[in-house]
């Protein structure tokens, strides 16, 4: 914290924040890493910039050139931030079925929005961005999912710092999407943390996301390297509004929903070492504030009109 | 030991349009080949060369059972098995 030449320069370094009243014990303790206090108030203000300064480095990006990026949000927001004050421009592919205030804020930072089916989430966005690169091969697509330096920016940036403020942590547990967090904070703190269990809570969706889905064209990232990765959790829709309306009521932190879905997964394991009588140092990502989700409703009514207000909807 | 296998939409034809079937077994691999006994054809969408498909997630209780064991995961009687298709989750 400090002062800082731009608002680039101010990324990172997020506070690490222990949460006593949803620790379950007195030595097994719960750690929030705060990523939405980042620049543009995601943790994907790590990746997008690492991407953007691996393309400048390798001259893939030049004054004037245009950004392709399949999002369903935040590495948008944080890429067109980037990219407006670089001066580069910006296309996005979105799942239709993503919150407005993502629209919205992408088009406030000036990027030029393309809508991809809400059938099929994340997959249809990365089926059609890598449609859209090839019909326009100058516009230069980065590609979180398969980028080296979303896990870079991890690895040198993330893990580094978590490890620094809690030199004692058993675990580690984030949001699976590009898999760029855990595969990057994951084997940086296997090489130093040796026995550190690193934990994947991974959005489940309803129906629809899933509906069409081909199991001979699956997906999963070119980043994914499952040999980091000591567990993972799937977590749907109304335990993830449940976590989330916990953190806010007895932590006091108001986070986005994907946050739920990894508190629903570091409760897990941290109950776990609980029950073993172990004591436990669990860490988790708080990926960004809830702001972006205010429209969905995530926050007012019942537990079951909240979650059944998200069926359909890409949450995290 | 009795189960709660869930059934993603993709593969229901296998189940005669069912989302979730009961089925028993101590492993993942039996409750598979119990539920293949009565509907035939799911267990070659779910398992390759004796291994999970790639793009297939099992889940006991929420958990990956890839981290667990894989086919050889123990399952409990109550236990919920979900099979989902794998997807660019999360993914922002």
């Amino acid at each position: 914290m400090g002062r800082f030449e731009s608002l680039l320069d101010a990324l990172g370094d997020t506070p690490l924040v222990g949460l006593p009243r949803l620790s379950p014990a007195r030595d097994v303790r719960l750690w929030a890493k705060l990523e939405d206090r980042n620049p543009t108030g995601s943790i994907k203000d790590r990746t997008a910039l690492a991407m953007i300064e691996a393309a400048e480095r390798d001259g893939t990006l030049r004054q004037g050139s245009t950004i392709l990026e399949p999002t369903s949000g935040n590495t948008g927001i944080s890429l067109a931030m980037a990219a407006k004050v670089k001066g580069y421009g910006l296309v996005c592919v979105m799942p239709e079925n993503t919150s407005t205030e993502r629209k919205q804020l992408l088009q406030a930072y000036g990027a030029r929005i393309v809508d991809s089916p809400a059938a099929g989430g994340s997959n249809e966005a990365v089926r059609r961005a890598k449609e859209l690169a090839e019909s326009n091969p100058d516009w230069v697509l980065l590609y979180q999912y398969g980028n080296q330096a979303n896990v870079d920016a991890h690895y040198t940036g993330t893990g580094p710092e978590l490890l620094k403020d809690l030199p004692e942590v058993t675990h580690f547990v984030a949001g699976l999407g590009t898999t760029g967090t855990l595969v990057g904070v994951g084997r940086y703190l296997h090489e130093h943390k040796p026995g550190v269990q690193v934990v994947a809570a991974e959005p489940r969706y309803g129906e629809l996301v899933y509906g069409l889905r081909n199991l001979d064209e699956g997906f999963v990232p070119e980043l994914y390297d499952p040999d980091v990765l000591t567990g993972r959790f799937s977590v749907g829709a109304y335990d993830a509004l449940r976590r989330t309306r916990e953190l806010l009521e007895l932590e006091g932190i108001f986070a986005g929903i994907s946050t739920g879905a990894v508190l629903h997964a570091a409760l897990a394991v941290a109950q776990r070492a609980q029950a073993r009588g172990e004591s436990a140092d669990v860490a988790f990502v708080v990926a960004d504030a809830g702001w972006k989700y205010l429209s969905t409703g995530a926050y007012s009514g019942s537990l079951d009109e909240a979650a059944e207000r998200l069926d359909g909807q890409l949450w995290a | 030991m009795a189960v709660t296998v869930s059934i993603p939409t993709i593969l229901r034809s296998h189940t005669g349009g069912e989302k979730s079937v009961e089925a028993s077994g101590n492993t993942v691999l039996e409750v598979i080949d119990d539920i293949e006994s009565r509907h035939s054809g799911l267990k070659e969408r779910l398992v390759k060369d004796s291994k999970l498909h790639r793009f297939v997630n099992v889940y006991v209780n929420d958990e990956d059972v890839r981290f667990v064991g894989g086919l050889d995961a123990e399952v409990s009687d109550g236990d919920t098995v979900t099979i989902l298709p794998a997807v660019a989750g999360g993914a922002r």
